[in-house]
């Protein structure tokens, strides 16, 4: 990977952007970001860094205000992202994260129970 | 946010008056003798409609140019508008002697116009090979099953010329 | 001779995929009382939607992304929350007036009642979500939805006054017993049911599903410039039966039996048939459709995994939530209301919710993080603005004319 830095507006190219696993599948869209500064919470001028992408809950309070309690984030560290363009790539796979619990949850318990659902609809079929 | 926050309660009071302008429309118990009297000929109009549109199936189906099924649907459909027509008429409040008149004329007129369509239904089905006694004056043929709409069609023509 | 065929198939399935349920139904309706004075608003239509089809088409090919995904990137998610709102229950309703469109032409068919067909209907579409190949799904019903050109036949063989079904085309008037008002309003009406907003999202996720690249440009335009006209065209045949044969009588159009029976004035119990399957195939393709884009809508504003290409395990949450709108929808028609009552509304509400979906278009289409250097030209541009303007003024004006003409009686 390139030493070179890169200066990016986090609303701009960060917010909102598609977020892919390690093999390209979608995990999420990055709904909101864990700003902490070099120690502890972040203040006003003080040095910063993203500390993580977040989903779930916390868009509800982006669109109308107010503060989720940490528990109930559901967080994405950001040593996992591996590469930011016009989506952001994490070198995990989405399977192992813990906010693909939803997925996974309406895959076995939904989705997963009814009948034919592994089967794969390119493969039979002329390229 | 006080922004979105107000944005929101703007969006909330225009869907009210929104709503509010759309029941005003619809809920009129009573009306102006105009308003009457284009009701009654609206429900006339539906009524003619349905008439014209059992004629038109009775001659196609003797054409053999239509199943009996889709004959069916289509007059059964056409029985439904009836009914939407009378309803129209009978929950009308007229104003005054006139549209009151008018109105007695009008549910006469459906009335006759759904024994009509009802025959020709009836019609239909025996001649899908529907054992029915002639005891509810199922029409012979296909002709007799168009007068009776033409009759009823007239009657409903007439009113609608006078009003 | 592949790639002829190939040319061919994207032709007559754009054809075959143009006219659904509001189409047949707002036509017919405009056709019994208005004779061709608003065939100038198909036209306008048809322009209107091969412009915007031309554009999801281009930006999924040259970004890769589906329309929405690029919305709430580009718009914020308030905007395009919003969007999605609207967008969703729009969506509903007409997947609602879909699945109703299909238990009313299999009632004819049959003589099962259609409250018996809903549940089926649900059902068949749903199983041909899970299994069924997505080019599959498209060509077939798109060549079967072809089968609608009977009314096109039907029209021919009525042997109608041409010059003066071609005067009512060019000189719009006003028949006699009807307000100006009804007129506008089933101009509206009728602009809605031709630029249906889930156009825009299925055509740009289709595209990604279908995996189309820059090279597949030219075949999406020519898809587009000739089978959305000739989609036009139909409509048009539809009005004109309806012109021909009921006006004259004084009949209103209310229920999918009497806008076929011109088509058995014309050709028998033959041409009926064909028609009857012609109406089930392009109701059965738009109701795939509509639940598709929910589908899609709401997992790329999500982020969720979605496609059509993917193990459905693998996108549980996407087809999770088709099938909740195709529950939802049923549920809708199982409370007896009558489908071509909500065929009507959801071609207003249609027309209502235009400018939410073709102001993004419009958007992303000129962004040159996207498009390189496939951004819009001048003429996309012009043409698209003069839409805007269009598509603006027919929601602004929308619901004061339902509520003015009492929905068009």
């Amino acid at each position: 990977m390139s030493a070179r830095r890169r200066l990016i507006d986090a609303r701009l190219h960060l917010l909102d952007r598609q977020v892919l696993d390690v093999d390209g599948e979608p995990v999420t869209t990055v709904d909101d970001l864990e700003i902490v500064g070099v120690d502890g919470d972040a203040a006003p001028g003080e040095p910063a860094h993203v500390a993580a992408v977040l989903t779930g809950p916390v868009l509800v309070t982006r669109l109308l205000g107010g503060d989720p309690p940490p528990s109930r984030w559901l967080r994405v560290p950001w040593s996992q992202v591996g590469h930011v363009g016009i989506t952001l790539d994490l070198t995990v796979r989405g399977d192992s994260l813990d906010l693909d619990w939803v997925e996974r949850w309406v895959r076995d318990h939904v989705i997963g129970r009814i009948p034919g659902g592994a089967h794969d609809p390119e493969e039979d079929v002329d390229s | 946010m006080t922004g979105g926050g107000r944005a929101r309660r703007c969006g909330a009071a225009l869907i009210a008056s929104l709503l509010t302008l759309t029941l005003c429309g619809c809920v009129a118990s009573r009306q102006q003798p105009g308003q009457a009297g284009a009701a009654v000929e609206s429900a006339l109009e539906l009524a003619s409609s349905a008439v014209e549109t059992t004629t038109l199936t009775v001659t196609l189906l003797d054409d053999d140019r239509l199943t009996s099924a889709v004959a069916d649907t289509a007059i059964a459909d056409q029985i439904g508008e009836l009914a939407d027509a009378s309803a129209a008429l009978t929950t009308l409040v007229p104003p005054d002697d006139d549209s009151a008149s008018a109105r007695a004329d009008g549910l006469d007129a459906v009335a006759q116009a759904t024994a009509a369509v009802v025959a020709a239904r009836a019609f239909v089905a025996r001649d899908a090979g529907a054992e029915l006694s002639d005891a509810g004056e199922v029409p012979a043929d296909a002709s007799a099953a168009v007068d009776l709409l033409d009759t009823a069609s007239e009657a409903i023509d007439a009113l609608l010329g006078q009003g | 001779m592949k790639k002829l065929l190939g040319l061919a198939l994207g032709i007559l399935t754009a054809i075959g995929g143009f006219v659904d349920i509001g189409d047949l139904v707002t036509n017919a309706v405009v056709g019994s009382r208005f004779g061709l004075s608003l065939v100038w608003v198909v036209a306008v239509g048809v322009v209107g939607i091969c412009l915007f089809a031309e554009m999801s088409g281009r930006v999924a090919a040259v970004s890769g992304r589906a329309t929405f995904e690029i919305i709430r990137e580009r718009l914020g998610p308030r905007a395009a929350g919003a969007n999605l709102a609207a967008s969703f229950a729009i969506n509903l309703l007409t997947l609602t007036a879909e699945i109703g469109g299909i238990a009313l032409a299999l009632h004819l068919a049959s003589s099962i009642e259609p409250r018996l067909w809903i549940p089926v209907a649900a059902l068949a579409v749903w199983l041909v979500l899970w299994r069924v190949k997505f080019s599959i799904m498209e060509n077939v019903v798109g060549l079967l939805g072809l089968l609608l050109i009977g009314f096109a036949v039907a029209l021919f063989l009525l042997g109608p006054d041409w010059g003066e079904l071609a005067a009512q085309v060019a000189r719009p008037s006003l028949p006699e017993g009807e307000h100006a008002a009804s007129y506008w309003f089933y101009a509206v009406a009728l602009f809605g049911a031709a630029m249906t907003p889930y156009e825009v999202f299925f055509f740009s996720s289709g595209a990604v599903e279908e995996r189309w690249t820059r090279k597949d440009l030219s075949q999406n335009r020519l898809n587009v410039l000739t089978g959305f006209p000739l989609g036009g065209l139909l409509s048009v045949a539809i009005a004109g039966c309806a012109a021909v044969v009921l006006m004259p009588r004084g009949i209103e159009v209310s229920s999918l039996s009497q806008i076929v029976l011109p088509v058995a004035q014309a050709g028998g119990t033959l041409l009926m048939a064909v028609v009857i399957v012609g109406i089930v195939a392009a109701t059965f393709g738009a109701a795939l459709e509509t639940a598709l884009s929910s589908g899609y809508t709401l997992a790329q504003y999500f982020g969720w995994s979605w496609g059509k290409f993917r193990r459905t395990v693998r996108a549980a949450r996407f087809h999770l939530s088709m099938i909740v709108a195709l529950l939802l929808g049923v549920g809708i028609l199982m409370t007896s209301v009558d489908p071509i009552a909500v065929t009507e509304m959801s071609v207003v509400f249609s027309a209502v919710a235009l400018p939410l979906t073709y102001v993004p278009i419009l958007v992303v289409a000129n962004d040159p993080e996207y498009m390189g250097d496939h951004v819009n030209g001048r003429v996309a541009n012009g043409l698209g603005s003069v839409y805007l303007v269009i598509v603006l003024l027919a929601a602004v004006a929308a619901i004061p004319l339902m509520i003015a003409t009492g929905a068009g009686s």
